[in-house]
């Protein structure tokens, strides 16, 4: 099935939009200190560089590409520096094409270091917050940012909580079993076309809809529905975990389909193992329970680390084991 | 696998209409049929797929066909795409 797309990342993104936007998911306020076309810097990674060192001279391995921090060290250490010491050291820094500067703590810079940043092009901010703070909810956004994504053709659906992921050819039903699980009380993610996003190292898989298409889908027949005016906003989800994939296949004679449950199967997503079952389908085949009793055994297994397969096999082993039937004796 | 990439001719885009039909045209054979758009494909026998490229005019589409009928496939879809999906 083709939940093998390569992931897709974003190479880089503005720091008039890193400006714009941290404020509104994140709890960052920063303060334009100056004024320069933040069109033209970018940023290229997640993490952040507090440039210490290269004030002090030793640029060596410098990582000038990252966000740099000025907390309260690197200030102390420019103020206790005489003038043209200072300058110096600054120009350490400037030199190099760094995207944009941080003061946190609230932390000033002498104006004439300021026009040296400006005169280089390089946007500088304050925050009121500590440096670990603010290095915290910096990292945090670029990882948002520069997180793996890939869209998917399948259905996502949020049943008891867990978020399962339906995939299969078109027209086997997907939409049609989503939209009969929205019936039954559970909620859509999205249809169709699902987003997933993995965070920096993260073994989360996060699933959300496209924003064009939003809570709409297809049903062969009867066309275009909006989930959310049909059924109201009880019936979506903006967000959730992909914690298991069902995938729907036509029915085949040939193919051997799982009859136990006792050797799981899995498959990955954007790199993260997800287990994986496969359900033939025909009709008058109720899938909508059986996804139902899916998502039900990912809970059992999580919360009581419960496998109905494993449990009866311990049932068959003892009775076998405990053995004091008489010869040819069946069990009633 | 036959890859054949395609620009968005008509004014309007690939907006409802044309991928509604894009996909009617698709469901007819039995290849299977993806479009790529920056490095996202989609299935392209789905609509809302289609549709979730909200493509302009102008966009750099590639077409994917894989399947015993690719060939046919491939040649009607093109077609209608180099054609604006009949539309200005």
């Amino acid at each position: 099935m083709s939940l093998d797309q390569k992931g897709l990342k974003k190479r880089s993104v503005t720091v008039a939009y890193f400006f714009e936007n941290i404020g509104t998911t994140h709890d960052i306020k920063l303060r334009r200190l100056n004024s320069v076309d933040e069109q033209k810097r970018r940023i290229f990674e997640r993490d952040l560089h507090r440039p210490g060192l290269a004030l002090s001279g030793f640029t060596n391995l410098f990582t000038y590409k990252r966000v740099q921090i000025l907390g309260n060290t690197e200030t102390r250490f420019l103020n206790h520096l005489g003038e043209e010491e200072r300058r110096q050291a600054f120009d350490n820094l400037v030199r190099f094409k760094v995207p944009c500067i941080i003061l946190t703590s609230n932390n000033k810079l002498q104006p004439d270091l300021l026009e040296m940043a400006t005169e280089q092009g390089i946007p500088v901010f304050v925050t009121r917050h500590s440096s670990t703070k603010a290095i915290y909810q910096v990292t945090d956004f670029l990882d948002d940012q520069f997180s793996l994504y890939q869209q998917y053709h399948g259905s996502m659906v949020d049943v008891y909580g867990v978020g399962v992921l339906l995939i299969g050819k078109s027209g086997l039903g997907k939409s049609e079993i989503a939209l009969d699980l929205v019936e039954r009380g559970h909620g859509l993610v999205a249809d169709d076309v699902v987003v997933i996003r993995r965070k920096g190292e993260s073994m989360q898989l996060s699933a959300s809809r496209n924003n064009i298409i939003d809570h709409f889908m297809e049903i062969r027949g009867l066309g275009v529905v909006d989930v959310k005016a049909n059924f109201g906003i009880r019936a979506i989800r903006d967000v959730k975990e992909v914690l298991v994939v069902a995938e729907l296949l036509e029915w085949n004679k040939e193919m051997e389909y799982e009859r136990l449950g006792l050797d799981t199967k899995s498959t990955k997503v954007l790199g993260v193992d997800v287990p994986l079952v496969q359900l033939p389908i025909f009709p008058g085949k109720n899938i909508t329970v059986i996804i139902e009793v899916v998502a039900l055994n990912v809970l059992l297994k999580r919360y009581s680390n419960y496998v109905a397969a494993e449990a009866l096999t311990d049932r068959i082993k003892q009775v076998i084991k405990n053995d004091e039937r008489t010869e040819g004796e069946i069990v009633l | 696998m036959i890859v054949h990439e395609v620009i968005v001719k008509n004014r309007a885009g690939l907006h409802t209409r044309p991928a509604a039909a894009v996909v009617k045209l698709a469901s007819r054979f039995k290849s299977d049929f993806f479009i790529e758009m920056q490095g996202v494909e989609i299935n392209a026998k789905s609509i809302i797929g289609v549709m979730s490229l909200a493509a302009p005019k102008g966009t750099k589409l590639t077409l994917k066909l894989t399947g015993e009928d690719a060939d046919e496939a491939a040649r009607q879809l093109i077609e209608f795409f180099e054609q604006g999906f009949g539309e200005q």
